[in-house]
């Protein structure tokens, strides 16, 4: 597998777990602790996929997703969220904002690699 | 939000220096609860930064294990065709057996992060009970303990969370651990698998 991946998660732990994941399958892992320096990192360097947690300091997750919806550069770009939010009104609000798909933490790692796979097609 | 008795100046019913003349004049039962309910969100802080660090070297340990097994396995790849049949396919053997753990081992470390964000709610609805009791015109409104239920509601992130909340509510009285004891045994086996839905 190849493409670089821009991973966003305020927590630490969870960053590392899904670099081990992302990069044991060959893709290149960049990653944010936050939406403000994702978007940030997002404009400076081009990421093929977006996988991004909700609830995070200065910006969530769900303003990320609108925000690189409103750049021509990820307009197209698959954004999934990964999150410990099951609700449906939230998960509506992350289609609204633009999101490709929904993971409810904990994550497996092979059915991640499968979905990232399946959207990056 | 990390509120505490003292930054309050809650501690005045329990002041180690004051006369007791001067703590039984400050003394109130919601000074009381409120300095308890600090002290239980104190406690958990502290006890939640001490278990960071321990994941934190769990997660450097880890790092290091998942590196070794990549680079034997980029090594097994790189042997010279005389030893590649006798050794590789043990190694291998090995190798996978060490990714399966590994893959077992990546989602119980998410239960940790899932841990500390739901113990952040708990710490959350500690404070705001503390300044809520202190408040007599608060505690003695019906209405304001139904806003404080909501506002504590509205904190859940996880399906976990709603339910333990719905279920103490819907019989508070009503043997609330063992009825939290049966929806933990429901919620840990539901929550092996995290959904995926595409849009």
């Amino acid at each position: 597998m190849s493409g670089v991946i821009l991973a966003v998660d305020d927590s630490a732990s969870m960053r590392q777990m899904v670099r081990f994941t992302l990069e044991g399958a060959g893709y290149k892992v960049i990653q944010a602790n936050d939406g403000v320096e994702a978007l940030e990192l997002a404009r400076t360097s081009g990421a093929d996929l977006v996988l991004t947690d909700v609830n995070m300091p200065r910006m969530d997750g769900l303003t990320l997703v609108r925000e690189l919806r409103a750049l021509d550069t990820y307009k197209y770009v698959p954004m999934l969220v990964l999150t410990t939010e099951s609700g449906q009104d939230t998960k509506m609000r992350g289609k609204q904002a633009g999101a490709t798909g929904w993971i409810v933490k904990p994550f497996n790692p092979e059915q991640l690699l499968a979905t990232i796979a399946r959207v990056l097609q | 939000m990390s509120m505490t008795a003292e930054s309050q100046g809650l501690n005045q019913g329990t002041n180690k220096g004051a006369s007791p003349a001067a703590a039984a004049a400050t003394f109130s039962p919601e000074l009381q609860i409120a300095n308890m309910l600090g002290l239980c969100e104190a406690q958990m802080e502290s006890a939640l930064q001490d278990s960071d660090k321990a994941v934190d070297a769990l997660v450097q340990a880890f790092t290091c294990l998942v590196d070794t097994s990549r680079s034997v396995k980029s090594l097994t790849e790189q042997l010279p065709a005389e030893y590649r049949e006798s050794v590789s396919a043990g190694l291998n053997q090995q190798v996978e057996a060490i990714t399966k753990q590994m893959a077992s081992a990546v989602i119980a470390f998410q239960f940790y992060d899932k841990l500390t964000q739901r113990l952040g709610h708990v710490r959350y609805s500690l404070s705001t009970l503390s300044l809520f009791v202190c408040d007599r015109t608060q505690t003695a409104n019906p209405d304001q303990w139904r806003r404080l239920m909501n506002t504590l509601r509205r904190l859940y992130r996880t399906e976990e969370e709603r339910q333990i909340f719905q279920s103490m509510m819907d019989g508070m009285a009503d043997e609330p651990t063992v009825k939290v004891a049966a929806l933990k045994e429901e919620t840990v086996a539901g929550a092996q698998v995290g959904e995926i839905e595409l849009f």
